[in-house]
This record gives structure tokens, C-alpha cells and sequence, in this order.
């Protein structure tokens, strides 16, 4: 048998002598080397990675010429034919695009999202941050561009007012996002910060696939998938509530139902208001989602609620400085909308079709002003990757929808119907990976105006280093005047606002800072004149009165200013914090103001300084947040300059708390907060009696926070023994 | 004899001849690049685990219709997810991980073992940031756990993935030794009588749960 094993040693070292040792380097396009890349010989088991200065060596028994193929992580693999010689062979590779090293516009967005990794803000944020209250507008409210309006709903964004902001879920706009306003009080948004997978809040130039805003849209996408499984219940000292949650392989199912009634903590926690029917509250919604195929994704949310509120608010026409108000709501909210792809995602659907009904009946004294809006809105949107390693795409979209409003204004009813129609394209186009220019083109038609309005949006952003880069916004936006002043004047135009912003933001190591700079001029706002034969007529502060004088589009303005923001998660350990700082210069001829001026829902300064820590050991999240609002403009009739008096400033700490637990087998969530810890005496603004003929002084009224240092308590326990939690999330 | 050297000449001119099902020259290579994992002591090294990944891979483009070249590939960059020096490089592993995990399933679909990488792979991606991802990934760990248990109930390496969460998942979170230890047990007792189905097919877990099994009473 010897000869044989001599025989193969032979053949062995002949096919040795007959091998060729390849040797190189790959480096990338600098010359950087590159250690750890795959390198062989194409269908051979030839091969081998490189060292760590990016040389290889392998032998091969192939002859002539071979195909080399090389890959690396991150970068475009190559195949480079090669003749098979012991020459060295040097190979370079191009890096592909990712987060990191291609540019993404970002002027005027605040995205709050999982599946990008190079975002300023996580979804859990909302929930985790102590004086938001788990409210997702309340939220929005810390960041920068937004501004805290204690007394009114809304998103006040960049100079902007609360109806200058949309609230959008999937694409659909939502006419009543929140609960409905009483007078001179905030309430909370309708939708439960949960049901949302991303969020991204525009401060201002956002994209042509939106309208009918002037200022700001919040997008809201649901999320795709449940949470829990199983029955849960929660109870804190306003509401109590039940969820079930059931998933199958390709459908899922979520259903809430509630009923709150602020008895128990309004008996805890004094109160400045004079309540005559404490807030309660009953309602339910209902979550379909099914995947009929891989890519396609149908999903279904219904929301019904009703509430009853009463109370004697001040009222400084009225000779006893308080009126009786009682309302009623009845909100129903349903949107369903199916997405879908083809052609591995270069072809993708987005439709959709929603419809909202909401009722207010309301009195003041004995006089109705009730009021309600229908809206039946649908969508679609088609976008078409164009391939290609950078993500150009294009996008194509209409939407349509009908609202009808009515209102009674002591008893006399006024209604009016609005069919709105837009189509909408834009196009994202990069410039290799450090340019990228999205421009886009939106078109209107409102049936109540009889008009057409065109407006062009442009973004573009350059990478200016490994982490940090440059963007600038430019766009026109159009809005529909409130329906309040359609009811006596359809010839009114759009009002309109031209975005110009500025951005610059490095992302490094869980370190944040962003700055953005903007100029907003504002035109063909309305103006009304209830003077006798279309003059100005003197100014009535009140701001639930009908206009009921004439109006035209004369009005303009101009917003400007800047907004810094910082978030450190890195330098203390299992701290994370941010501070939030904007600036805004605004002044509006609109409305009944006889001159240009500040308006009272301006405040110049905001800032918020917003700490959490996740504790471990005690399985307990805390959070605090301080936040400073500046003085803003009032009007006092017994000033002869218009809206010249300022506020004090609004300050206020909160803390928030939530800790995770058993109770017997069930996970249980407990949560506390605190808002207003240092009880401050905060004053949103001042209201004055009518001149009164005698020539005695008016009185002057301070409009503050229902309540001042106030705290929630309230639990939440999993029925289901595989219900999963994370408390960070709370 | 003439046979034997004919044989013996095959095996060594192989490499240019076309490739056949279960070539010795792929069956030298797994045994090759599965003696090298095999033989790595303690912690082995980022470069290490990519050296190996990249072997397999090669071993993956000349076999295209072997699932098991990937699915170590797979294997090995999902430790190379636990190890990355940050998000984005953790994150860029496990794409090489989800890209061999496809890759394999259209080889081989309904493969319990590919189920068990793909839960593997969602773990990984869960613990680059947990605060902000149980929400996605847990869903797609416990499908791919469950996935594997249904498709082979005697497959040990759904119970290594499930127990060692739940040991690594404190008390508060549902997790910890009470939780963790009878799924552990199950894992070992399967592992008495597992079979694997071919000379490359995975063994591995045993070694990961022993110490965590001084943990259980």
C-alpha cells in the first residue's frame, strides 16, 4: 500500500508545483485598507479574506484568466477579471449609501421614529416624557418650532396659530383631533400615543403631499402590528378602561373601550374653575389590520367617544363675570387604508378612505352655540422608486375630500359645504450621496372659494461631514379660511404662507444639536371690519365671537426666528436629556387688528429642559421636564397701543414616574406624575370687561390652568399571561 | 487500482470540473470551516468570526443549492451583531445575516433550523437597542421561536434561544431563573436525543445552556 500513499504524495505535489499564489490588497477608494473582506476566485472554492492592512494571499490551480470577486460589508462588490499571475493585485471599492454617509432632507422635520436609525426622537419619548402627560400633542409642544398656548388647543408652530397645524393619521387629515375646547381650556388629543409607529412633526417647509396647512402637519402612522395579547385593564383617578388585543399570523385586532369622569381627582386636586358637570367621558375604539399578502397591508381603526362638561366660566361681557356653558360631544372617526408593493418595492400604493362626524352641543347662558362638521376624505398615492443605489424616486397623489361645517351662533344656524380636491407630485433626486433635492408641486381646488391654487416646494440637503449636514426649505402654503368667516363671505381667498428655512445638524454618538433658522411671510390672511361701512370698527378681544363684519383677504405678516435643540444620551450614563430653545419674531395685520402686531398667541421666548432615567434596580422610569414660555401679548382697552401689554412668563417643573410590577401573576404598570410642582400661580392671559360708558376702569380677568400643582396616579394590569410590557415604554 | 487513481485525480482536478451535489470539494470545505468554528476557544474575535462568515459564504457561492453554507454565515454574523462596536456596525452584520437567512429559505423553506437563525437574528436586533425595538423584533422572535418548535419538536435549539432570553429578561419583564429554567431543561432533554439529519447540520446550544443551567436549582 505504500506506493499508493507515494503515488498521491506525487500527484499531490505535482498539482501543488502547479498552482499560482495570488496576492493584493483591497482598500477602499481613499486607500484606506480594507481587513476582513471576502475575496475569491468566481466558482472556485479559491479564496480567502484579507488581513487586517487589507492584503490577501491564496493559492489557485486555475490557469490564464479567472474572475476575481471581493466583498465587504458596507461596500459595492466587485468582479474584476484577472489574469492568474503572481503579480499583485490592488483592488478598490466604493462604499454604498447608507444613513450615514447619504444625505436625508431634513429642513423643518421632526421625525420621531423605530426603522430610521439616525433619528432625533424614538416613539417611546411621547410617553416616557414627564409634563406630556402621554399626550402626543402635548409632546410636540417641547420641541423646538412649537410653542405651549396654555389656554387653546392646537399646534402653535413657528408664529403660526393652533388652525394653521393638521393633525394626520396615515395620510388622512383629521378635522377634530382633539377633544372638544372649553372656554378658555386646553384639552388632550383623541389618540393614544401607542397606536402610532412613527411620528414626524414639520415645523414648516414640508412636503407637496400635504395641504391645507399653514403652518406645521403632524403625520401619525399607526402602527402594523399589536402590542399586547390578551385582556388588560387600567384605572387611574379619572378613567377607567378595558383593551383586548388578538393577533393571528396574518390579522390582528385591537379593541379599547373607557369611561372617565374627573370626580375623583378633581376631589383630590383644588380646582380653579367653577365646574357644574365635572368632564365625563365614555367611549371605544376598534383596530382591524390584515395582511392579505406578503406586501400588502389593509387596515381598519373606528373611534366613537361622547363627553359632557358644564361649568360657569369667566365671562367679561357678562354683568356677574361668568357665563354658564354646557357641552355635549359626540365624535365618531373612521379611516381605513390599504398600502401595497410590487416589483420587489419599486412600485408602491398607499390608499385610503376616512370619514369623521362630530358634534358639539353647546350653550353658553341659554343660547345655542352649537356646532358639528362631517368630513369624508379619500387618498391615494403611488410612488416609483427610479432604483439605483440612492433612493431617487417619484410620487405621484390626489386627494379629495368633503367637509361640511354648520354652526349655530345664538341660535342662528349657518352651514356651508366645502368640496376640496388637490393632486400632488414630487420627486426626490440625489446628487450622489451628499446632495439631495426633493421638489415637489401641489394644486388645489376648494368648490366654497371657486379657486385654484398652485404651490411649489423645494428641499435640498447637503452632507457637509461624516455626521453632520446642511438643509434649506422653500415652499408655498395654502389654506382655506375657517369656515366661521366662509358663512358670510364665499369670495374670500386662500390665505397663504411662503416658507424659507435653514437647518443645520450633526448626529454623533447619541449626541444630538440642531439648529434651523427661519423666515415665514405670511399674505391674503383675513381681515374684518365691523365699523360702519367697511371700517375697522373697535376690537372685541373675546376670542369665542362670531366675525360677523366684513371681510377680504388685505391681511399679512411675517414670522422669524430660530430653534436650537440638544439631546445627550451619552455623557452620564442612563441619563438622557434635551433642551429645547426657540426664538420667534412675529407681528399680523389679520383679524380685527387695526395695526401690525404680535399677536396673543406669541410668546418670544420657549424652553423646555427635559430629563429622564431609566432605574433599573427598582424597575422604575422618571422623568423631569421644566419649561419657561415668555410673556405674551394681551389686550388691555385701557392701553392706547395695541396689544403692547405681555404676560408674566408661564414656568412650569414636572415629574413623571412609572414602575412595573406584579399583582399575583399579572403584569401591572403603575404610573404618577406631577405637573406644576412648585404650584406657580401661571397666568395665560388677561381678559377685560366692555368700556363701560361712566368712564369707570374696566376689570381685568386672569385666564390661568384649570388647576395649578395637580398629580395622576393610575395602573395598569395584564390579564393575559403573555402579555409583554416594557416599562421604559411608560 | 485503476479505479482507486482515477478516483484520486477526480478529487484533485475537481475544482475546475463542474460542480455536483455533495462534491467532495464541498464536504472538505464544511468539514474545514467546521472544525474552525468548532475549534474556537472562549470569546472568539470580531476578525475571527468574519474570517469564518467569509468561508462560508465562499463556500455558499460555489454551492448555490446548499442551504447549510448560509446558514452558518448567518450563524456567525449574528455573533458578530452581539459583538459590533456600535448600532450602525451591529446593525450592518445582522443585514449580512437577514441577506444569508434569505438566501438559505429560498434554498431550503420550512427549515426549523433557519426558523431558529431567524429568531436568533431578531434577538440580536432587539438587543442593539431594546428600549426601542422589543416592539418590532419581540414579535418576530417569539414567530420564529414558535415557527421552529411546531415545524420540529424534537429540534433542542428553539428552547436554547427561549430559555437564555428569558434568563438574560430580568424578573419585572416576565423574564428571569424561574422563567427561564424548565424551558432550559426541555433543551437539555431534547438535546439527550437529538439527532442532526446530516454530518454538517447544526448541533450547536448545548454548551450555552450548561452554564446557565447552575443557575436553576
Amino acid at each position: 500500500m505504500n506506493w499508493i500513499a507515494l503515488l498521491t504524495t506525487c500527484l499531490l505535489t505535482i498539482s501543488a508545483s502547479a498552482q499560482t499564489v495570488l496576492t493584493g490588497r483591497i482598500t477602499d477608494l481613499k486607500g484606506h485598507s480594507l481587513p476582513g473582506a471576502n475575496v475569491m476566485l468566481h466558482g472556485t472554492y479559491d479564496g480567502t479574506s484579507t488581513d487586517s492592512t487589507g492584503a490577501f494571499r491564496f493559492s489557485t490551480s486555475r490557469k490564464d484568466t479567472a474572475t476575481l470577486v471581493v466583498s465587504y460589508i458596507g461596500y459595492e462588490p466587485t468582479r474584476q477579471k484577472i489574469t492568474i499571475s503572481p503579480n499583485p493585485i490592488s483592488i478598490r471599492l466604493n462604499e454604498l449609501a447608507n444613513e450615514l454617509n447619504t444625505v436625508v432632507v431634513t429642513a423643518g422635520v421632526f421625525e420621531a421614529s423605530d426603522s430610521k436609525r439616525m433619528t432625533m426622537l424614538k416613539p417611546m419619548d411621547i410617553v416616557t416624557t414627564a409634563g406630556g402627560g402621554a399626550d402626543i400633542t402635548s409632546v410636540m409642544n417641547l420641541l423646538p418650532g412649537a410653542q405651549r398656548v396654555g389656554e387653546q388647543n392646537g399646534l402653535f408652530v413657528r408664529g403660526g396659530s393652533g388652525e394653521e397645524a393638521k393633525i394626520v393619521i396615515d395620510g388622512m387629515i383629521v378635522q377634530n383631533p382633539f377633544f372638544s375646547q372649553s372656554p378658555n381650556l386646553q384639552s388632550r388629543g383623541r389618540f393614544q400615543p401607542f397606536m402610532f409607529k412613527g411620528t414626524s412633526f414639520s415645523t414648516g417647509g414640508y412636503s407637496a403631499q400635504y395641504g391645507q396647512a399653514l403652518s406645521s402637519v403632524l403625520l401619525l402612522n399607526t402602527t402594523d402590528q399589536n402590542q399586547n395579547e390578551g385582556l388588560g385593564i387600567s384605572v387611574n383617578l379619572a378613567n377607567a378602561g378595558l383593551t383586548y388585543d388578538h393577533a393571528t399570523r396574518n390579522a390582528s385586532i385591537s379593541a379599547t373601550g373607557y369611561y372617565g369622569n374627573l370626580k375623583p381627582l378633581f376631589a383630590l386636586v383644588p380646582q380653579n374653575i367653577d365646574w357644574t358637570h365635572v368632564p365625563e367621558l365614555g367611549g371605544g375604539s376598534l383596530t382591524y389590520r390584515l395582511q392579505p399578502s406578503r406586501t400588502g397591508m389593509l387596515k381598519f381603526y373606528g373611534m366613537y367617544s361622547n363627553s359632557v362638561v358644564g361649568m360657569n366660566f369667566i365671562d367679561p361681557s357678562s354683568e356677574m363675570g361668568k357665563t354658564a356653558f354646557n357641552q355635549r360631544n359626540n365624535n365618531t372617526f373612521v379611516t381605513s387604508t390599504y398600502t401595497d408593493s410590487w416589483a420587489n418595492g419599486a412600485w408602491q400604493l398607499m390608499a385610503g378612505l376616512s370619514y369623521s362626524h362630530d358634534i358639539d352641543a353647546t350653550t353658553y347662558g341659554t343660547l345655542d352655540f352649537g356646532r358639528g362638521t362631517d368630513r369624508l376624505q379619500g387618498r391615494a398615492m403611488l410612488t416609483r422608486s427610479l432604483g439605483g443605489k440612492l433612493g431617487n424616486q417619484l410620487l405621484f397623489g390626489s386627494e379629495g375630500s368633503r367637509v361640511t361645517y354648520q354652526n349655530s351662533i345664538a341660535g342662528t344656524p349657518y352651514s356651508l359645504v366645502d368640496t376640496y380636491g388637490a393632486v400632488f407630485f414630487e420627486s426626490q433626486v440625489y446628487a450622489g450621496r451628499k446632495l439631495a433635492i426633493q421638489s415637489g408641486i401641489r394644486g388645489e381646488y376648494s368648490s366654497v372659494l371657486n379657486r385654484f391654487n398652485l404651490a411649489p416646494r423645494i428641499s435640498m440637503a447637503y452632507k457637509t461631514g461624516i455626521y453632520s449636514q446642511v438643509s434649506l426649505a422653500y415652499g408655498q402654503f395654502y389654506q382655506t379660511p375657517d369656515a366661521r368667516y366662509l358663512y358670510r363671505n364665499t369670495s374670500l381667498n386662500y390665505e397663504r404662507a411662503d416658507h424659507l428655512i435653514l437647518n443645520y445638524q450633526i448626529i454623533r454618538n447619541k449626541r444630538t444639536f440642531r439648529i434651523e433658522t427661519y423666515y415665514k411671510n405670511y399674505a391674503q390672511l383675513v381681515r374684518e371690519f365691523t365699523g360702519p361701512n367697511g371700517t375697522l370698527g373697535s376690537y372685541d378681544a373675546n376670542p369665542y365671537r362670531f366675525p360677523w363684519g366684513q371681510t377680504d383677504n388685505t391681511g399679512y405678516g411675517y414670522a422669524k426666528g430660530f430653534d436650537l435643540f440638544w439631546r445627550d444620551q451619552q455623557t452620564i450614563k442612563g441619563l438622557d436629556y434635551w433642551i429645547t430653545y426657540s426664538f420667534v419674531d412675529s407681528k399680523r395685520l389679520f383679524q380685527q387688528f387695526p395695526t401690525l402686531a404680535t399677536p396673543s398667541f406669541i410668546s418670544n421666548h420657549n424652553i423646555a429642559l427635559i430629563g429622564k432615567r431609566y432605574f433599573e434596580k427598582i424597575s422604575t422610569n422618571m422623568g423631569l421636564t421644566y419649561t419657561i414660555s415668555t410673556g405674551r401679548p394681551y389686550y388691555n382697552p385701557t392701553n392706547s397701543t395695541f396689544l403692547a401689554d405681555r404676560t408674566p412668563a408661564v414656568t412650569n417643573l414636572s415629574f413623571s414616574a412609572s414602575h412595573l410590577t406584579h399583582i399575583g401573576k399579572n403584569l401591572t404598570i403603575l404610573y404618577a406624575s406631577v405637573d406644576n410642582i412648585l404650584n406657580t400661580r401661571n397666568v395665560y392671559t388677561y381678559l377685560y370687561t366692555p368700556n363701560r360708558n361712566d368712564g369707570s376702569q374696566p376689570t381685568r380677568y386672569a385666564v390661568g390652568p384649570a388647576s395649578y400643582r395637580s398629580f395622576f396616579v393610575g395602573g395598569i394590569v395584564m390579564l393575559s399571561r403573555k402579555a409583554k410590557v416594557d416599562v421604559r415604554q411608560l | 487500482m485503476k479505479t482507486l487513481i482515477t478516483t484520486l485525480l477526480t478529487a484533485l482536478l475537481g475544482a475546475s470540473a463542474p460542480t455536483m451535489a455533495q462534491s467532495p470539494q464541498y464536504k472538505q470545505a464544511m468539514t474545514d470551516a467546521l472544525t474552525t468554528m468548532n475549534n474556537f476557544r472562549g470569546q472568539p474575535s470580531a476578525t475571527d468570526l468574519l474570517t469564518i462568515a467569509n468561508q462560508f459564504q465562499r463556500i455558499a457561492t460555489v454551492e448555490s443549492g446548499e442551504w447549510l453554507p448560509r446558514y452558518y454565515a448567518g450563524l456567525n454574523y449574528v455573533y458578530l451583531g452581539f459583538m459590533g462596536k456600535d448600532q450602525a456596525e451591529k446593525d450592518k452584520y445582522l443585514d449580512q445575516a437577514d441577506m444569508n437567512l434569505k438566501a438559505a429559505e429560498a434554498i431550503s423553506p420550512k427549515n426549523d433550523e433557519l426558523a431558529v437563525l431567524k429568531a436568533y437574528i431578531a434577538q440580536s436586533r432587539m438587543i442593539v437597542d431594546p428600549m426601542n425595538r422589543w416592539q418590532q423584533y419581540g414579535p418576530l422572535f417569539r414567530s420564529g421561536i414558535d415557527q421552529a418548535k411546531t415545524m420540529n419538536p424534537a429540534n433542542p435549539r428553539p428552547y436554547v434561544l427561549e430559555g437564555s432570553s428569558l434568563m438574560y429578561t430580568p424578573a419585572q419583564f416576565g423574564g428571569g431563573a424561574d422563567k427561564a429554567c424548565p424551558v432550559l431543561k426541555q433543551a437539555m432533554e431534547k438535546f439527550a436525543t437529538f439527532k442532526p439529519t446530516s454530518e454538517f447540520a447544526p448541533g450547536w446550544g448545548k454548551q450555552q445552556v450548561e452554564p446557565l443551567l447552575v443557575k436553576c436549582k
